[in-house]
């Protein structure tokens, strides 16, 4: 299976709350992404998604399971170690609040080019401004923006410099956590259509974690759906909308909103009751590619 | 809510504060005979220099210090623990005798220098936030940080030359004049100690009331107690001022040492008879068996004042020291 | 019918070191009894500024340059904060868009639904209030009352927060609900209960309600009347039918075009190109103009009157000037059969 980019077995992430609390923030969650393809997170705040997507990048240590990266067990720090340049440049990350992930003290040119500064990696395009510049016409921008910081651009802007800095690496696998949720319906569509463009043209594979459902049907090509901390069901994005299994996706998307009156209010609320949810049980195959929760037979 | 079981969470902070002021009184111990000088002096005055080598070793072996420090500090906590801490070197007396006698005059002194700076501290912060940026409050903000910079034994000087020199009205030291002691008379001799401890320490403390004030001031839920319909004084005193009371209460425990420390030099400068004259005084002639209680007495403090703001905080909000999910739906 | 709210053409500004901004520029809109208005718009368009504005619960650098607001027939144009705090929580009160924040956290959410029954009934008795209470707390969906009476609101998941902070909201009975972006701090799933619990307490207490939002899903679900806003201004009104049927204004039309809910498959998102106007010095003319890919030259020069479409329709652009060309609107209805 060389297609295989990531291969996420039985990830578990606990965070001790208190001496005896335990939060199970992601809980047994088997998933793979294939190289080029764009795959969708699904669920509520406090579903695990974004623990997910730190757990993949490495910024959070999972405490169960594996992941395994390019056929390396990231987990294990030894291959870690062993990888560590190849780990560090060709996983790249986009954080929903560009407005606290980038340094405000920081131009937009030194934002850009430090990861290339701190690999030790000669920028193909001359100096470091010189690749600058270009990355940031890649994301829309011109150059007339390398000197400014952060705090003088808007928010769309701000998440296109995240763009940059992320491509700049050439990355293969790029996460990026919520990336369009704080942005307005106008800009939100601008950066949808970036991120199109730019997987179409690298062709890096996009874990893409949101809970707008119209989003991520638009974008994604897959999609797995989270529910405190379990991953219920996963499917080709057309499929998932067409044919939902779990009853958790059911109710999820039966909640997305229709921007039509006659049609919004006579949508109807699939019920779905959370104190039910049953957390045991694996992943089984319902259709080819459809995965869904199941009990195990016993 | 779940919490833990009072008995042990107390127990806990309990152990914490013995095994704290043990340590200390080890520590202080070691560091009080490293210090130069001539116990000796302290204890036999003038006829210390006099005296043969043969008597020094005679005298030193009186006083148990020929042994090694160690065994000194062994020797010492036996005897502390069965309540017997030695006599001062200088006042030929029971240590706790010499301190119960001055312990009063520090408490009035700091007990009344601390109520004085917490509540004018809470009384003027609210002012301040209560008038933000109108002239009250500015003016308040630049008179209070000018006071603040003023160091503690020149405005005492100050304060002396003023008062008590020029105008005569109040007495320049002591706590009491000698045969007098009356309330009244107490009172006089109190006022320019306490101005001075209340003026170094107070606009601190209101500075930083007025500031999480005005933070609290503009959060979401003062406007929605606004718009509910409630008046501003409400608003700032159940609302706001209750919030910032947790880490202004804890604040303010940690700050007793500091209100203690400006006592010292306070007490020191009015050459008003209280602990700290007497630890100056105890450090300066090596008096150990005196220094060792005033140390430990005023660590304990510190040590209980800090595990009290740690309780508090841990307590008194209901967010802190608390990891429950909230529950779903 | 007497309009419960008029405000006639109110212009709002915040002094800053930069300048002034003009947050909210000539807004005219009348509301009446039982009637639910959404303003629609994007972040920094001025559609908070304008409920906190009606209220007076903005900072002390702002202030009402022009323009009249009445309320309940009253003009409350210069009312001081004193006599404002007697008609908050009457006549008007709030839900704000993060009910994390929006609650006391060391009050228990019990004691802070009293404290608003107490202004409106400050004689009532301690059982009386806490009956009031819990019936608030029932009210709003909140089940299990007399635990949750004593419990604290980070004990409390999102969505109850907001039923608390609505049950705050409606304690003494205001005839008018400002909710600003109510739901978009809550998880899909819940934002739909929320804005038909909103409707139903509406409906039963015949509350007029102003919503704030920019997800033009909520306003589908739960508006009368919609109001579009843009740098400051209302650029067009209408019915809920009118604005998703028939926009007018090619402000309207990009905000629905934009929506991925509507993209077709294998084609790009239309986006509105660039970025909304600084607002201070705001540009001459339509502050649209230069997003606005059908923009006349007269846009440049002269801002655009109200044009009146039908009774509840009007729009400022000058593409219906009987002078401008004809366009067809490239928006309206739900594109899927």
């Amino acid at each position: 299976m060389n297609d295989i980019l990531l291969d996420v077995q039985d990830l578990t992430h606990c965070f001790r709350l208190g001496r005896r609390t335990v939060l199970r923030a992601v809980d047994k969650v088997s998933f793979q992404l294939h190289r080029g393809e764009i795959f969708g997170l699904v669920g509520e705040s406090g579903s695990g998604k974004s623990t997910i997507a730190k757990c993949v990048m490495s910024l959070l240590r999972p405490t169960a399971g594996k992941i395994r990266y390019l056929g390396v067990n990231i987990c294990d720090p030894g291959q870690f170690r062993a990888h560590k340049k190849l780990l560090q440049t060709s996983r790249q990350m986009i954080f929903q609040d560009s407005a606290s992930s980038l340094n405000p003290r920081m131009t937009v040119a030194d934002i850009i080019s430090e990861p290339m500064a701190i690999h030790r990696i000669r920028p193909p395009r001359g100096t470091h401004r010189d690749e600058a510049a270009f990355q940031l016409r890649c994301v829309g921008m011109d150059a007339a923006y390398l000197d400014k910081r952060p705090g003088e651009l808007s928010g769309g802007q701000r998440q296109r410099v995240a763009i940059a800095r992320a491509l700049c690496m050439g990355p293969d696998l790029l996460a990026a956590d919520e990336p369009v949720a704080s942005l307005d319906v106008s800009i939100q569509a601008q950066i949808i259509n970036l991120f199109k463009h730019l997987q179409a043209e690298h062709g890096f594979t996009f874990l893409f974690i949101a809970h707008d459902l119209a989003v991520v049907r638009y974008l994604c090509d897959r999609a797995g759906v989270m529910f405190q901390g379990r991953l219920v069901e996963t499917a080709p994005t057309a499929e998932l909308f067409r044919n939902p299994l779990h009853p958790y996706t059911k109710a999820l998307l039966s909640a997305i909103p229709i921007p039509d009156p006659r049609r919004e209010r006579a949508r109807v609320l699939e019920p779905f009751d959370p104190d039910r949810f049953d957390r045991e049980g694996v992943l089984a195959e319902a259709a080819p590619g459809h995965w869904v929760l199941k009990k195990e037979a016993p | 809510m779940r919490r833990k079981n009072p008995f042990i969470y107390y127990g806990g902070k309990a152990l914490a504060f013995v095994i704290s002021v043990f340590l200390l009184s080890a520590a202080a111990f070691y560091v009080s005979r490293l210090a130069p000088g001539d116990p000796l002096v302290s204890y036999y005055g003038e006829r210390a220099e006099k005296m043969t080598a043969a008597e020094r070793a005679q005298a030193e072996a009186r006083l148990g210090l020929d042994q090694p420090t160690g065994v000194q500090y062994i020797r010492w906590l036996e005897n502390a623990l069965r309540g017997d801490f030695g006599i001062s070197y200088k006042y030929k007396t029971d240590v706790v005798k010499v301190i119960s006698a001055r312990l009063p005059n520090t408490l009035l002194l700091g007990g009344i220098g601390f109520v004085l700076i917490f509540t004018g501290a809470l009384a003027l912060g609210a002012l301040c936030a209560w008038c933000e940026g109108r002239l009250a409050d500015r003016l308040i903000c630049r008179v209070g940080t000018v006071i603040s910079c003023i160091p503690e034994f020149w405005l005492s000087l100050v304060l002396i030359l003023v008062f008590a020199v020029q105008l005569r009205w109040l007495p320049s030291s002591g706590a009491y004049t000698t045969g007098g002691g009356g309330f009244g008379d107490r009172a006089v001799h109190l006022i320019l100690p306490l101005a001075v401890t209340a003026a170094g320490h107070l606009w601190y403390y209101a500075y930083m009331i007025r500031n999480k004030l005005l933070e609290e001031v503009r959060s979401d839920y003062v406007l929605l107690a606004k718009a509910k319909g409630l008046k501003r004084r409400t608003v700032l005193f159940r609302h706001c001022l209750r919030n910032v009371m947790p880490s202004y209460l804890s604040l303010m425990a940690v700050s007793v040492p500091h209100v203690l420390g400006g006592t010292y030099i306070v007490e020191t400068v009015f050459s008003y008879p209280g602990i700290g004259t007497l630890s100056f005084e105890s450090a300066r002639y090596q008096d150990y068996n005196l220094l060792m209680v005033l140390c430990i007495l005023s660590g304990a403090v510190v040590i209980l004042c800090n595990i009290l703001a740690q309780v508090i905080s841990e307590r008194i909000d209901p967010r802190a020291g608390e990891g429950e999910v909230p529950e779903h739906g | 019918m007497k309009p419960l709210l008029e405000v006639k053409n109110l212009s709002v500004s915040f002094d800053t070191p930069l300048g002034e901004v003009q947050a909210v520029r000539d807004v005219s809109f009348t509301l009446f009894p039982g009637e639910v208005l959404a303003i629609v718009g994007e972040s920094g368009c001025g559609k908070s500024v304008l409920c906190k504005s009606i209220m007076k619960l903005l900072p002390r650098s702002a202030f009402i340059k022009s323009g009249t607001i009445l309320a309940g027939g009253a003009d409350i144009t210069r009312c001081t904060q004193r006599e404002m705090e007697r008609l908050r929580g009457r006549l008007f009160s709030m839900v704000f868009q993060d009910p994390m924040t929006a609650l006391n956290p060391t009050m228990t959410v019990g004691a802070q639904i009293a404290e608003a029954v107490r202004v409106h009934q400050p004689k009532a008795s301690r059982a009386e209030v806490r009956r009031r209470v819990l019936e608030l707390l029932e009210m709003v969906g909140v089940t299990e009352a007399e635990t949750r009476f004593s419990r604290y609101p980070h004990e409390f998941s999102g969505g109850m927060r907001q039923r608390c902070v609505m049950a705050i909201a409606l304690a003494s009975r205001p005839q008018l609900l400002f909710a600003d972006e109510p739901t978009t701090a809550l998880d899909v799933t819940i934002q739909a209960q929320i804005l038909d619990l909103l409707r139903e307490i509406q409906a039963k207490l015949h509350t007029a309600a102003v919503l704030v939002t920019h997800d033009l899903g909520v306003v589908a679900r739960a508006a009368d009347r919609v109001a579009v806003m843009y740098a400051g201004r209302i650029v067009e009104t209408g019915t809920a039918e009118e604005i998703f049927y028939e926009p007018r204004h090619p402000y309207t039309w990009g905000l629905l075009r934009a929506l991925p809910a509507w993209a077709k498959d294998g084609e790009p998102l239309y986006a509105i190109p660039g970025m909304p106007p600084p607002l201070i010095n705001p540009p001459k003319g339509d502050a649209f103009a230069c997003r606005n890919e059908y923009a006349l030259a007269i846009d440049y020069q002269e801002p655009p009157p109200m044009f009146h479409l039908s009774e509840t329709h009007y729009a400022a652009t000058w593409l219906l000037d009987p002078r401008a060309p004809e366009i067809k609107p490239p928006v309206g209805g739900w594109p899927y059969e």
